[in-house]
């Protein structure tokens, strides 16, 4: 299947063409400035500090951080394609794939707390611990995801 | 200029260092990746809340991310300034990297003119307080200017000499 994928035109395209791949590269880290700069500070945020933010003022922000992301799955995919069989064989970059999932479900979680439990929540009023280690691991997965990513071209 | 500065740096023995060390380049790599998070997560808040936007986080408590910002900033500082001792020849005439370096302190003249100009008046904001047009201006040009050197950034490996 993967090997069909890399002899797709699109695939092809984005291997051949001499500015298909820094273009779709500089997408992906302005996607990742978006995505993961949003969800780093909403964590932090959750542990305890910046205790001036109303965590509930997240979730408008939340959707841009949706942006970041689909800009990121898209030029992800496109990139993921030139090299599938090379890509699915990678130990980083399924680490990355896993980090990337299990935040984005993490996501969805504190998305609903916000709007339930955190709604009223105003300066250093106590977070609950189930909703700091959530962050916690949300924090982990995405610093995996950038550290895993990196580590794509040397492993 | 900035030959100038890579013949100063070339030879040097943290630039050796630097080049001959070969798990450090990738551990730069990563640490220069979570700066910059943290220095546009941090910029994203504030300046779109100076711009008008997100109305629900209190103006001046974004403040409250200055520190991150400058921490990231300072990440990315210093691992630049590594990277730059550990390739000089290859940055100094990169045009990527030139037109970022330009970026970077335009982004500060910026900071200067936030630092002056909007921080003060912002004190007097309001949750409904609608934002003037010399702090959207500035909002804007921070995030579009930080757009431009992550751009930039990311582009150095394949632009030449310019």
């Amino acid at each position: 299947m993967f090997v069909w994928l890399e002899n797709t035109q699109v695939a092809i395209w984005v291997g051949v063409s001499l500015w298909a791949y820094p273009i779709l590269l500089a997408a992906h880290i302005v996607g990742l400035a978006i995505v993961v700069g949003i969800f780093l500070i909403r964590d932090l945020r959750l542990l305890g500090l910046f205790t001036r933010l109303q965590p509930a003022a997240f979730l408008p922000l939340s959707k841009l951080a949706w942006v970041g992301f689909i800009i990121n799955a898209i030029s992800g995919i496109l990139l993921f394609t030139s090299q599938a069989v090379t890509f699915v064989n990678n130990i980083p970059f399924l680490l990355k794939i896993t980090a990337i999932v299990v935040g984005m479900a993490l996501a969805g979680v504190i998305q609903s707390r916000l709007r339930g439990e955190l709604a009223a929540v105003e300066g250093s009023v106590a977070i609950s611990t189930a909703t700091r280690s959530i962050a916690a691991v949300s924090l982990t997965c995405w610093l995996v995801a950038i550290i895993a990513g990196r580590l794509i071209a040397y492993l | 200029m900035w030959l100038t500065l890579a013949q100063a740096v070339d030879g040097t023995g943290l630039s050796q260092w630097v080049a001959a060390t070969y798990w450090l380049w990738p551990i730069l790599e990563i640490i220069h990746f979570i700066g910059l998070s943290l220095l546009l997560g941090g910029l994203i808040i504030i300046d779109l809340r100076m711009a008008g936007h997100f109305r629900r986080f209190d103006p001046q408590a974004t403040h409250q991310l200055l520190p991150l910002v400058i921490a990231g900033f300072s990440l990315n500082l210093l691992t630049g300034i590594l990277f730059f001792f550990g390739d000089p020849f290859r940055y100094a005439v990169n045009i990527g990297f030139q037109i970022k370096m330009v970026l970077v302190l335009l982004a500060g003249c910026n900071v200067v003119v936030y630092y002056l100009k909007i921080y003060p008046q912002m004190r007097s904001w309001g949750a409904d307080t609608r934002s003037p047009v010399n702090a959207r201006l500035v909002a804007y040009t921070s995030l579009a200017v930080w757009g431009g050197v992550l751009l930039c950034g990311r582009l150095i490996p394949y632009v030449g000499t310019g």
